[in-house]
């Protein structure tokens, strides 16, 4: 049984030991944060699925509109020396380009338009409400990057 | 009937902590509720992702950026790969620091009244600026 997250507020990061692997990296999950389409929002719902069910206390994440902005902070240098896990909606990868601005790299990726090609009948409804379709789309992409990452 | 722009919404939309959950849930408001057929949005991170017709979209279109801290990323990110907004939303006005708290990061919770309240702040923005365009004063 893994651990479960200990409580915190968000201005603190997560103890270091809960997200390192054996690398000694920190695992830095990133959603591309979308408003605009659906597949952003499912995005969003598979990383709280991961950081609050399936897999708590192995990821962090950071506000990604952060890492564009934030010079001057530690932001950027999180981002190049963790083992970043990213989930773009949509073939824009916005998260990965902002992964690269920072000077970082993926090491694991999904995008969630090609999980939905897998499989159309989880199908996000809009934006507001993904619904089922959507909330079992986030599901798939989460496990596929479970997978992927071997995490 | 004289061309009148859309007003753009962006929202931080930032995992990092409650506010911006809660800058995602107004300005979805605005977009499919309070004003659906008068504004419209963009993927912050589009900006630096995109090319220059997603860059062009500020000049364009007047922006509302609402951010979810004081770090204003929206707004910041708005002007640096766009152009300046014409109203900047930072929710700590309205709430106080609600990256203090993380119970609403993924869920809007007890902050219905906040989400509203800010949600009716930027419509009337919205009317404003699509008066003053009409009116040719920007």
């Amino acid at each position: 049984m893994r651990p479960q997250r200990p409580a915190r507020n968000s201005r603190d990061r997560l103890p270091v030991e809960a997200t390192v692997r054996m690398s000694g990296k920190r695992r830095l999950l990133i959603p591309c944060s979308g408003i605009g389409k659906a597949v952003g929002e499912v995005a969003r719902e598979a990383t709280r699925l991961l950081m609050e069910e399936l897999r708590p206390g192995t990821f962090e994440t950071v506000c990604l509109p952060l890492i564009m902005t934030d010079d001057e902070g530690d932001t950027g240098e999180l981002v190049r020396s963790s083992e970043v896990f990213a989930i773009d909606g949509c073939p824009k990868k916005c998260a990965t380009a902002s992964v690269k601005h920072a000077g970082g790299e993926v090491d694991h990726g999904v995008l969630v338009v090609r999980v939905l090609a897998k499989n159309r009948s989880h199908r996000p409804e809009s934006i507001v409400d993904i619904g089922e379709g959507g909330r079992q789309l986030a599901r798939d992409v989460a496990m596929t990057l479970i997978e992927e990452g071997g995490v | 009937m004289p061309f009148l722009p859309k007003i753009g919404i962006i929202a931080c939309s930032g995992e990092g902590c409650s506010g911006g959950n809660i800058s995602r849930a107004a300005a979805l408001k605005v977009l499919h509720e309070l004003r659906p057929h008068k504004t419209l949005t963009i993927c912050l991170p589009l900006f630096l992702a995109g090319d220059s017709g997603e860059r062009g979209f500020a000049e364009i279109f007047p922006t509302i950026t609402i951010d979810g801290c004081s770090k204003m990323c929206a707004a910041r990110g708005t002007a640096r790969y766009s152009s300046e907004p014409a109203v900047k939303i930072n929710i700590e006005d309205y709430a106080g620091d609600m990256c203090l708290d993380d119970t609403e990061r993924w869920t809007i919770n007890h902050s219905t009244d906040i989400v509203n309240r800010i949600a009716e702040d930027v419509a009337r923005h919205v009317d404003r600026l699509r008066k003053e365009l009409e009116e040719g004063l920007i």
